[in-house]
């Protein structure tokens, strides 16, 4: 329980005046958006339900403390089935600004703008889908230069912004693009011809983090056959074409990509902008007469048990078939 | 006065843009005069072939190429200046990245050639007659270059110590890279030369609100407004992945960047970054599939100068391979 002398009556109040928390009291603890989340099944201590109930228990410097309540993408995966309608998201929203007003930070990580680089372009503050890059003037060797400056309290780290970075001025470290690209290459595993199965094509796969619900298909991922790769990002937002076009060019058969069901995405607009890169470069390979087939690109919905392993399994064929000499065209 | 530098300035696959921007080194082709001597400028001067092979290896100090390599003249010409300079120089987005006519990449010999000498509206070619590299008339046998089958650039065919970017490189840049060559002060080889810092955004003047993209328009489709960033408008700018140094004139005459000067230091496919950059700048409501169309010819707007230097050649060329 609690220490009562740190219980805070107001605060259930202060939370319900700030902007998107009006609908605090509705909640009556059914459990519906928990069950839906997806930040729940990777971080247990992230649980909406637990945190609006100590909101209304006064619970201040509790909420606080806990770092997962900065964890929720606004995904809004469980707005849609909250019985009360409460929007989530903006509640949690309306706890982090009171937070970051009285002096708590997100703990990161977060997206890192090199400003030597920065061309201040403003291509990262329009592909962010949580504003939380803006451009700001700084002096550098007396010079005034726009660079672009993360809000580490409204970084979600998906990526998008690295992606879209046409100086790759911008790193989220995990998934830099050095990282990525030796991860496509690992282990020789294009280059090598050890590495290749005779007769097999080679499948690297781009999968976001958060399209996958079953634990089955998440198992799916550590057993594909030797020949195909799995590259997880947060986001398939961060799917640069150019990862796409380096496995190409260093003779990888098939690229997929995969993502989530617009409307389901985890960092909101990272699907569609993928969706819209893939296909602009599907068209680009069919110009420059490449077979666009070794480039799919799927979003996956929540409820789509088992597609996903079958996808892979599907394009794998697929290639396979494409090596057949009878389907080798001129 | 010291021993004056050995010029040579050649013309392959090219418009003949990049011996004008020679030219419009104003009077300052004066001072390039007094520091060099030309033994070599079809474009400008009365010289042959025959010229450049009687002179002795590496006797040239500096030859500025132009133009990409199309055909076998282009590759032969490519390789006899590469013997005869000490320093050879991709000069324009031909040489240095393949240009306008490396979207040619985007077909094949065979369908170039049916196209020309078979297909076009005012070609009348009822015998389907089509160029050979050797023909035997009474006279004596003819020749042509042979046309390859994909454009190249410079550095595909012979070893280039310097690049200079731009469609054409502007006058300004030009200057600026032939005062170092005179006073012998370019940088290790390998280096883009004549170019800024960062891309075409680090100097652009035009307003940046951070406004998401609603619809694409092509810049003849609208009448765009000069004060603001035209990809906030819609209009597709090669302005952030390009290397700055071009002093924007394009931007100036309120159209968009398209890319000429290739891509900033460390991206090593400028269309794919471009594609990259402009897909993920698109609003929550619009429509994906509905932007995707409004970007007519995606190859032609995002590898307009690139193709044959990028990524996206390279594919093609070990897909082609393994056929």
């Amino acid at each position: 329980m609690s220490n009562p002398d740190t219980i805070d009556p107001k605060f259930k109040d202060e939370v319900m005046a700030e902007l998107g928390g009006e609908h605090l009291l509705r909640c009556y603890s059914c459990g519906t958006c928990v069950s839906m989340c997806l930040v729940s099944r990777v971080s247990s201590e992230f649980n909406p339900r637990r945190t609006m109930r100590m909101v209304m228990l006064g619970m201040r410097d509790e909420v606080f403390r806990n770092p997962t309540i900065w964890m929720c993408s606004a995904c809004d995966l469980c707005y849609p089935h909250c019985p009360q309608g409460i929007h989530i998201s903006e509640l949690m929203r309306a706890i982090k600004n009171i937070a970051v007003r009285d002096g708590y930070e997100a703990p990161g990580p977060v997206a890192v703008v090199n400003e030597e680089e920065c061309s201040g372009c403003d291509v990262c503050e329009k592909a962010c889908p949580y504003g939380a890059l803006s451009l700001v003037t700084k002096v550098f060797d007396g010079q005034q230069r726009k660079v672009s400056q993360v809000n580490k309290n409204l970084c979600m780290t998906c990526g998008i912004c690295a992606a879209a970075c046409p100086l790759s001025a911008i790193t989220v470290e995990e998934y830099s693009n050095e990282k990525v690209a030796a991860q496509i290459q690992a282990d020789g595993w294009l280059t090598e011809p050890a590495q290749r199965l005779p007769g097999e094509p080679q499948l690297l796969v781009f999968n976001c983090s958060w399209n996958l619900r079953a634990d089955v298909d998440r198992a799916a991922l550590t057993r594909f056959p030797p020949n195909v790769r799995v590259i997880v990002l947060p986001c398939s937002g961060r799917v640069d074409p150019i990862f796409i076009l380096l496995a190409l060019k260093s003779g990888v058969d098939g690229v997929l990509v995969a993502g989530c069901q617009p409307g389901q995405c985890h960092y909101k607009q990272g699907t569609r902008i993928a969706q819209g890169r893939m296909r602009i470069l599907q068209q680009i390979l069919d110009q420059m007469g490449l077979d666009m087939s070794r480039v799919r690109f799927v979003q996956i919905g929540t409820e789509e048990r088992g597609r996903f392993p079958a996808l892979v399994m599907q394009m794998l064929a697929d290639l396979k078939a494409r090596m057949e000499p009878a389907n080798i065209t001129a | 006065m010291a021993e004056k530098l050995r010029f040579a300035i050649y013309w392959a696959a090219s418009c003949g843009g990049c011996d004008i921007a020679v030219l419009e080194i104003g009077h300052n082709i004066l001072k390039l005069a007094e520091a060099a001597e030309i033994l070599f400028w079809p474009a400008a001067m009365d010289f042959k072939y025959k010229d450049v092979e009687a002179l002795p290896d590496k006797s040239l100090d500096v030859c500025l190429f132009n133009g990409s390599v199309r055909n076998s003249e282009n590759e032969h010409v490519a390789r006899l200046l590469r013997a005869k300079s000490k320093v050879m120089v991709a000069f324009g987005s031909c040489a240095y990245e393949g240009c306008i006519p490396g979207l040619a990449n985007l077909t094949n010999r065979g369908d170039i050639l049916t196209c020309v000498y078979q297909e076009t509206p005012s070609t009348d070619n009822h015998a389907g007659a089509m160029p050979q590299t050797h023909w035997a008339v009474p006279e004596g046998d003819l020749e042509l270059p042979e046309f390859y089958d994909a454009v190249k650039t410079l550095a595909q065919v012979v070893p280039v110590e310097y690049f200079v970017p731009g469609c054409p490189p502007v006058a300004a840049q030009v200057w600026n890279v032939l005062q170092a060559i005179i006073a012998g002060q370019l940088p290790p080889p390998g280096a883009v030369v004549g170019v800024g810092t960062r891309n075409l955004c680090d100097e652009c003047e035009r307003v940046r609100e951070g406004t998401k993209v609603k619809r694409f328009v092509r810049p003849h489709e609208v009448i765009a407004d000069p004060q603001r960033c035209f990809l906030e408008q819609g209009i597709i700018c090669a302005g952030p992945v390009t290397r700055a140094g071009c002093g924007r004139p394009c931007i100036h005459a309120n159209m968009p960047c398209r890319g000429c000067y290739g891509p900033p230091e460390g991206v090593s496919d400028q269309g794919a970054k471009l594609l990259s950059a402009v897909m993920a700048i698109i609003d929550p409501e619009a429509d994906v599939e509905q932007l995707v169309q409004q970007i007519v010819d995606p190859a032609g707007t995002f590898y307009r100068f690139s193709l044959p230097d990028s990524l996206l050649q390279q594919a093609k060329w070990l897909e082609v391979g393994k056929r």
